[in-house]
């Protein structure tokens, strides 16, 4: 069984089929390389697969499974909202206020005790004469709709890109997408967030497990910088990096969750010749650590260089795959990748 | 706990020696009492806007939801009357619930849609509170409120400097709390939210609850200054002390103390507040005596210069110092 196999995922935009029908399998420890000519679909194929867009067609399965809220997640909670329209329409529709003027000003005389038992009573009572149709029909549609919205909401929920970061799927960005105005320390510690447990209430009143939990996020926030090498920067706001150093933030932030899978696209773009091969040194290290990489790339050195398979996408459609060797063979990726001979 | 910072600091430090120089009762009550109430929605304001960079236009709803709810549960023309104290910690628990009634169905909602759904929630809210009169007494307001006890000890409603410190320990708590929050795993999941909403969510950020929390947040704070603002006045006075102005004057103190920047919301309310209840208020005096003034003529009139000079002082602002007066800044670590 594959870590990772994608069948036959097809992403449409009203007429135009970014993605074809593409499937493949990602095992376990590789660095796996996708390639093609830009509008290949590539970032698109990553945007279906980590959740950012619901695949047309086709399905991803992580681990055996696909990745996706089981219906009886916090079902409680669900069941609470309903219930909770449901009586508030009643009550709406029974009119406040006058079951306010019954119950409590009726009852109520200044410095005296007020008769709750009675107040109850009378409010009940105002309730039970109001038509039938007034009060249980609102809160039969009051139900009603706020189970349809509940259901909808779970169902575009299922598979949101939360979920799927959650269940070991981490990634980059091809346009680098850091919280700028945070430290570079912060920037790890958000990408940490899934491992974390500490609640708003342990947070909002310091109990210790707030403080058990920080000492041990920031010091792995910390020798995760290191790892990419970025630890002398740490404190600074992530928005004063030179491009390079942000790839590598990127990265480590991406790690941070512990990820099975870490999905890069187009890593190397706009490094220099000796930053490439930093990158491909660092890639190397990340699969060291037991991830599986699967990265989009341009850069034909860093790929062959490091890639253990290779697909190879055009027009959205997989028209080969296999190692770098037998695609350097393949004449049609080739073709596809690098033009025919005579056009340059 | 690290340390506050030093504006913060500094802020309290002159705040809380500043009635030793102002004699006991007077004008400057007034100003800082209401500065201290729009702190507590200013700050609420800004975990929601600030930190998370959800525009929320109904701040003043908040307010008097939680107004309403305090008069409600403490007035003694109402059964319940369970005290001050009870009664502040009800109000900031419904106020949060408010939050999240309204956060639930919305905040799935984008930028200037979710604005527009606040803003209209104000006026809902509004509306709501001039008709169920039977319950909120209409435009009369509900009135009398209690005092707060410390003990055997009541705080009366002309002893000015009490109120003054409280309303300001009512401040000091609420700045811990939210810079507790800012630096925390909360705080960070909030602000990441605002810098990149779609990185955040790759990140295994849950976007609707992390947004719903700093919504219901907010709107405790929110809740607790139209509680406090109540009990001040032991009113919560008509429905329309709570307007889509009072809104747009919440907006207007985190955007000039500085979006994201507890200690620029302090100093915004400062500002902005104090303009309003101090400044033009000693200009009137000033105008009147040099006999410029005039109630009867519009324009000679300096309180009715004040939107104008809100409008000058935002313009102004954002011309010159973009971040506000105090921009967040950032700082070492986190927590």
């Amino acid at each position: 069984m594959s870590l990772l196999e994608v069948r036959g995922i097809t992403m449409r935009f009203g007429g135009l089929t970014a993605v074809d029908d593409v499937s493949f399998n990602v095992d376990q420890g590789q660095i796996f390389a996708v390639i093609g000519p830009n509008g290949a679909g590539k970032t698109t194929l990553f945007n279906a697969i980590t959740g950012v867009y619901e695949p047309t067609e086709g399905s991803v399965r992580f681990k055996g499974s696909p990745v996706r809220l089981e219906p009886d997640a916090r079902l409680a909670w669900r069941a609470a909202v309903v219930a909770i329209l449901a009586g508030l329409s009643a009550f709406l529709a029974i009119n406040v206020q006058e079951l306010w003027t019954v119950g409590i000003a009726a009852n109520y005389v200044l410095n005296q005790p007020f008769p709750w038992g009675k107040a109850a009573g009378d409010a009940l009572a105002a309730a039970r004469a109001v038509p039938f149709a007034w009060g249980v029909l609102p809160a039969i549609l009051g139900a009603g709709v706020g189970a349809g919205t509940v259901v909808a909401l779970w169902q575009r929920s299922r598979r949101t890109p939360d979920l799927i970061a959650r269940a070991g799927l981490a990634r980059t960005f091809q346009n680098i997408r850091l919280f700028t105005d945070l430290s570079l320390v912060e920037n790890v510690l958000v990408g940490m967030d899934s491992r974390m447990h500490s609640g708003f209430w342990t947070n909002l009143f310091r109990l210790p497990a707030f403080s058990r939990e920080r000492a041990w996020t920031e010091r792995e926030a910390l020798d995760l910088l290191a790892f990419v090498g970025l630890s002398e920067r740490a404190h600074e706001a992530a928005g004063s990096l030179p491009y390079g150093h942000r790839r590598r933030l990127e990265i480590a932030r991406a790690l941070a969750s512990r990820p099975a899978v870490l999905l890069l696209d187009e890593p190397a773009a706009g490094m220099n010749p000796s930053e490439v091969v930093e990158l491909m040194d660092l890639i190397r290290r990340v699969r060291d650590r037991g991830v599986t990489v699967i990265l989009i790339e341009h850069h034909m050195k860093l790929v062959m260089g490091i890639s253990d398979r290779i697909v190879v996408l055009q027009y959205g459609k997989l028209i080969g795959q296999g190692t770098p060797a037998e695609i350097r063979a393949d004449r049609r990726c080739i073709e596809a990748y690098l033009g025919t001979e005579g056009e340059g | 706990m690290r340390r506050l910072p030093m504006p913060i600091l500094a802020y309290f430090a002159v705040m809380s020696a500043l009635p030793l120089f102002m004699g006991t009762t007077g004008l400057f009550y007034d100003a800082f009492q209401a500065i201290f109430v729009f702190s507590l929605v200013g700050l609420g304001l800004n975990v929601v806007t600030g930190f998370t960079g959800l525009l929320n236009l109904g701040m003043a709803a908040f307010m008097a939801i939680g107004a309403y709810t305090f008069a409600i549960l403490t007035s003694d023309i109402y059964p319940f009357q369970i005290g001050f104290w009870w009664g502040i910690l009800a109000t900031v628990a419904i106020g949060a619930v408010a939050g999240f009634l309204l956060g639930a169905p919305t905040l799935g909602l984008s930028g200037d849609y979710l604005a527009i759904v606040t803003m209209g929630f104000g006026e809902i809210t509004l509306d709501v509170l001039k008709n169920l009169d039977a319950v909120t007494k209409g435009t009369q307001g509900i009135n009398p409120l209690p005092r707060p006890t410390f003990g055997p000890w009541t705080l009366e409603l002309q002893q000015e400097r009490g109120w003054y410190w409280l309303l300001l320990g009512f401040v000091l708590l609420a700045v811990l709390a939210v810079r507790r929050l800012e630096r925390s795993r909360s705080g960070r999941a909030w602000l990441s939210i605002r810098e990149d909403a779609l990185a955040s969510q790759c990140m295994g950020i849950p976007p609707k609850r992390t947004k719903m929390i700093a919504f219901a947040t907010g709107s405790a704070l929110a809740a607790l200054g139209g509680a406090l603002f109540a009990a001040l006045l032991s009113s919560t006075g008509e429905p329309a002390s709570y307007d889509f102005q009072v809104s747009i004057l919440a907006l207007c103190i985190v955007i000039v103390g500085g979006m994201g920047s507890v200690a620029g919301t302090l100093v915004g309310a400062v500002v902005m507040v104090g303009m309003n209840s101090l400044v033009l208020v000693k200009l009137a005096d000033w105008a009147g005596a040099a006999g410029v003034g005039n109630a009867s003529n519009v324009l000679a009139s300096p309180n009715n210069w004040k939107y104008l000079i809100f409008g000058l002082a935002l313009i102004l602002v954002v011309r010159l110092k973009p971040d506000g007066l105090l921009p967040p800044r950032l700082e070492g670590g986190s927590s």
